[in-house]
């Protein structure tokens, strides 16, 4: 058929249709009524964990927006309790043959959910040319990125910096504007700090054993066998080896010498931060929002501090994404709908105001031209230290971050060992290797269910 | 017998209502997990390997779990012997018929009405070790500050207070409702013979309160073992270095955050057979001391 | 004289001291819900109440929707409550009032068996048949699996034994069937503990999270223990005042059955030592 022909015919039953409905349409609001869709909205449900500030970010801003541009479509967010239990109740929902559309799963989630046989990996889904992944920051691009195909969609990623309380630099004597580079700067200024009297501790951290993680990306060290697990699945963890031992051993001297206050996991010693009781924190980048909103001080922002004389790595992706679920029976207006959603998410003024309410990165580069030209940046240059934080440093197999299985309850065993090592009940050493052997046995265990791949 | 009516049916139908929704929302959901206790699963695919006893063997020889199990019966002991005693103290001093004790009682059952979750963390905040007003008090009055973020032994301590706190609202209107039974001519008579208030106590009050006593003593372990788990996520995550780790926490963690269904559902086998022989042992041994009026 | 009002002023000051570090932690809550979300990082914390409570209030009840939340809860736990009184009372009833029947002790060991099955484990195996039974999301599921209780049962078989058996002898005597002594002699004498354990499984419920957050999947079916976990953040700093603000209001309706039933509490025994 000619082309010409083609288009002419598109025309008619373009016209035959959108004549009535347009008559209809003007109609319509002539009365003040708007006309009913033809179909029922396309409704897809997602299952989230953002709770508290986030959630009125997820809910009123993102999918709200959404339902307000595509009218055709309907996305329905559900909280379902934090991140371990989000996947839970999936896990339920697939087995009763009854999945969401959509589930946002923290990034330790990762290799279970690859195995898991129940999702669609968004290379899959969306076609060239619908997102455009190449302007995605390439960071988190590849860390949701495995042989090859991109699995996930990523939303909320993040990782760890390293915040500084400038009123008690200043009161130290210390330049307010200068954050440690290295450990050894850090304990040179913990030093003064404690010392002076300016704050009863001079550093804190969250996450411990992500920041394990993290100081083996930053200085280019594997963290499991098989390539971080990106070329095979892991079977073995290597955090034990010298290079992870010097690590923890390091931290137990800044314990012995007061200058670390350990304040427990996650998020737990925000609060001694806060309220000025300790002078530096390792945490997470997306607390920079809440942080600034809660201090009653000038609060800095610098890179994660690096080990002097180890080679140059980058700092590793934390965070959530969301996933495909396959569910039974899914029409094409589904899977076009969940697509319509990505689009939407990934349009720059979106990933910007995301980033601008939470501190999580803006995934791509329009997104931070966006911000550059809006100045935000320049006024809030705390939110922009990540981002400048992961650009540097090269891209190894050891900077992508680590997928293990069972890794929710490694996490766990790992803290155990740090929070063992730091309360000084086994030696640095002693603590890893045996976090290392259970490790190492729920990787067996993982692996011998998954199948052998 | 004395006082039993004969019917044969009745006891059936009276009964009926209660063993059919244990039968069918507990027992057939509590057998499929033994079923899966003898396997590995893909929490996902629902695909299984059998593994025999495995499971049992891997819980029995991990030093962790042992671990862990060391530290419930401490935290188990800790809950019941602080909760019974200090809640039978208040409610001892709270049925008094003393001006404001109505109110003290009312204040008293306020801790009850908080989830194990909630209630944990209002104490995480009052014993933030850097900033909760626990331990600028503690600071204040011993110069000392203990971190339970990193000193197992205090920190096993705090939730061990916490979880007695949570349920002492509870252990409270029992003691009061049961001290409320016994005689008041009972006790006056025992006065005006020359009893002092230990004798009387322990000699009138204690027996009659006895089948209390034992109830709450069932109640608290049961509560020590199985219902703490929110209190724990929110406060220490079974930490510092595994020293709060306690076996309902871990089944939670495994079965709920991690999705091993098969290892967490062996745990729940176990921890079901301890807690059986614990609750036998208590209505074998202490269920014989219980006075019935 | 001035001997006997020394220790009773003791105890009394010895109460009210008691009184209040019990209570202390839930002021401490009330204290943090009135604070700005600077002033709850000040340190030293600030020791009298801020004027933010209004302004947390409004923000947790309409980030998450509390009223439809109570109200769902309150629902839930007074319907959970009352099957449990209603199906633990007809146990106990069987268990001390009846000649020993066969099967007797396997009933008896099943209800208490009902305490050791940790929900976390038969949480898979349970959400499968709710949705075999097409109960995924419905006010059923919320409830009726809640209904077998094993605390009720013992709390009434206790009680049971403590009437004394002269008492339905002479209802046997009179010729009055076991319903009717159950409903006319046994309930009556029972209403200190129906009011005990309206309030523990009132509370149990209301306080329960994990199985609504699997079984839920709607906001419309949320309970409030769920919409306090809404409030805190997930990966940020958690804003205190507004989830003890929260906190405050999701303690108030429980705290209210308490009032109410410890009353009741009070009324019957003192019907009782009178007699």
């Amino acid at each position: 058929m000619p082309i010409a022909a083609l288009k002419e015919n598109d025309m008619i039953v373009w016209m035959r249709c959108s004549l009535p409905s347009l008559a209809v349409l003007v109609l319509g609001t002539l009365l003040g009524v708007v006309p009913a869709a033809a179909q029922a909205p396309v409704k897809i449900t997602l299952w989230h964990a953002m709770g508290g500030a986030r959630y009125d970010a997820i809910t009123k801003e993102i999918a709200a927006g959404f339902n307000k541009a595509y009218p055709n479509y309907v996305v329905e967010p559900l909280y379902t309790g934090k991140y371990g239990e989000v996947v839970t109740k999936a896990i339920a929902a697939v087995r009763a043959g009854d999945p969401p559309h959509i589930v946002q799963v923290f990034e330790v989630g990762t290799q279970t959910m690859l195995d898991s046989g129940a999702i669609i990996p968004v290379t899959e889904l969306v076609k060239p040319g619908d997102i455009d992944f190449a302007d995605y920051i390439e960071p988190i691009l590849n860390y949701y990125t495995v042989g090859g195909k991109l699995a996930s969609m990523p939303f909320n990623s993040s990782t760890a910096i390293i915040y500084y309380n400038k009123d008690i630099f200043q009161k130290a004597g210390l330049d307010p504007d200068t954050p440690p580079r290295t450990y050894q700067d850090l304990e040179a200024m913990g030093r003064k700090i404690v010392g002076s009297g300016a704050a009863p501790a001079a550093i804190s951290f969250g996450w411990p054993s992500w920041m394990l993680e993290q100081a083996h990306a930053m200085h280019d060290k594997p963290y499991a066998n098989n390539d971080n697990g990106r070329k095979g699945r892991a079977t073995r963890v290597r955090f034990n080896e010298p290079f992870g031992v010097s690590v923890l051993e390091r931290w137990k001297r800044w314990a012995d010498e007061k200058l670390l206050a350990y304040g427990g996991r996650e998020y737990a010693p925000n609060k001694a931060f806060l309220a000025g009781q300790v002078a530096m924190l390792m945490q997470s980048t997306s607390q920079v929002t809440t942080i600034e909103k809660a201090a009653t001080f000038r609060v800095g922002t610098g890179f994660l501090p690096r080990i002097e004389g180890q080679p140059a790595g980058k700092s590793v992706i934390g965070g959530a994404s969301f996933w495909v679920l396959k569910g039974k029976g899914r029409s094409e207006q589904e899977r076009d709908a969940i697509v319509k959603f990505f689009k939407f998410i990934a349009q720059p003024e979106e990933t910007a105001k995301w980033h601008m309410s939470t501190g999580y990165f803006p995934a791509t580069k329009t997104a931070v031209g966006l911000l550059q030209r809006q100045e935000w940046f320049r006024k809030h240059p705390n939110h922009e230290t990540a981002f400048k934080q992961i650009q540097e440093g090269p891209d190894t197999s050891n900077t992508r971050g680590v997928l293990l299985g069972n890794f929710v309850q490694i996490r766990n065993i790992t803290d155990t060992a740090i929070e063992k090592a730091l309360a000084g009940r086994l030696s640095p050493k002693a603590a890893l290797d045996e976090a290392a052997r259970e490790a190492d046995n729920l990787l067996e265990e993982y692996n011998r269910i998954h199948g052998g791949k | 017998m004395e006082g039993r009516f004969p019917d044969r049916v009745l006891p059936y139908l009276l009964l009926l209502p209660s063993i059919a929704i244990i039968v069918v929302f507990l027992i057939v959901p509590a057998v499929e997990a033994l079923r899966l206790s003898l396997f590995e699963v893909a929490p996902f695919s629902g695909r299984a390997r059998f593994v025999g006893l495995d499971n049992f063997r891997e819980l029995l020889t991990s030093e962790v779990y042992r671990a862990s199990l060391g530290v419930s019966l401490v935290f188990a002991l800790g809950i019941v012997t602080l909760g019974l005693t200090a809640s039978l103290a208040i409610a001892v001093l709270a049925s008094q018929p003393l001006p404001g004790a109505g109110l003290c009682r009312t204040a008293l059952l306020w801790p009850y009405a908080l989830s194990p979750a909630v209630a944990g963390t209002i104490w995480a905040l009052m014993f933030d070790p850097a900033t909760g007003p626990a331990t600028v008090a503690i600071r204040a009055v011993t110069g000392l500050s203990p971190n339970w973020m990193m000193d197992g032994g205090y920190a096993l301590g705090v939730v061990v207070v916490a979880g007695a706190w949570k349920m002492l609202g509870f252990n409270i209107v029992f003691f009061l409702a049961g001290l409320q039974a016994v005689p008041r001519e009972l006790k006056e008579a025992a006065q005006v013979d020359g009893a002092g208030t230990g004798r009387v106590f322990w000699r009138i009050t204690f027996p009659i309160l006895s089948p209390v006593t034992f109830f709450l003593l069932v109640m608290n372990s049961l509560y020590a073992f199985f219902e703490v788990f929110g209190l724990i996520d929110v406060m220490t995550q079974g930490g510092p270095g595994g020293a709060t780790d306690i076996l309902v926490y871990r089944l939670y963690e495994d079965a709920f955050i991690a999705a091993r269904w098969g290892i967490a559902s062996a745990q729940s086998i176990l921890l079901f057979v301890m807690v059986g022989v614990l609750t036998l042992v208590q209505f074998r041994f202490a269920g014989r001391l219980v006075f019935y009026g | 004289m001035a001997r006997a009002r020394a220790p009773r002023l003791a105890s009394q000051a010895l109460l009210a001291l008691a009184a209040l570090v019990v209570v202390f932690p839930v002021l401490y809550a009330a204290q943090i819900s009135t604070l700005t979300f600077q002033e709850v990082f000040v340190f030293p914390p600030p020791l009298l109440p801020g004027r933010a409570f209004l302004d947390n209030l409004r923000e947790a009840w309409e980030k998450v929707g509390l009223g439809r939340l109570l109200l769902n809860s309150a629902g839930i736990a007074a319907a959970v409550a009352t099957g449990k009184i209603v199906l633990s009372l007809m146990a106990a009833f069987a268990f001390t009032y009846f000649r020993d029947f066969p099967g007797k002790r396997v009933c008896f060991v099943l209800i208490l068996v009902t305490h050791m099955l940790p929900l976390p484990v038969r949480i898979v195996p349970t959400f499968q048949l709710m949705h075999d039974f097409g109960w995924v999301d419905s006010y059923q599921a919320l409830t009726v699996p809640f209904f077998a209780s094993a605390t009720g049962t013992l709390l009434f078989r206790q009680f049971f034994l403590t009437v004394p058996p002269a008492l339905s002898e002479a209802a046997r005597v009179d010729g009055a069937g076991p319903i009717r002594f159950l409903l006319r002699i046994l309930l009556p004498l029972s209403a200190n503990n129906l009011a005990a354990l309206f309030l523990v499984e009132f509370l149990y419920m209301w306080n329960e999270y994990l199985w609504p957050l699997i079984i839920t999947t709607s906001d419309e079916m949320r309970v409030v223990q769920i919409g306090i976990k809404m409030l805190v953040a997930t990966d940020a700093q958690a804003e205190w005042n507004v989830i003890m603000a929260g906190v405050v209001v999701a303690m108030l309706p429980p705290l209210l059955v308490l009032l109410a039933l410890q009353r009741s509490f009070v009324r019957s025994i003192a019907l009782g030592t009178e007699k």
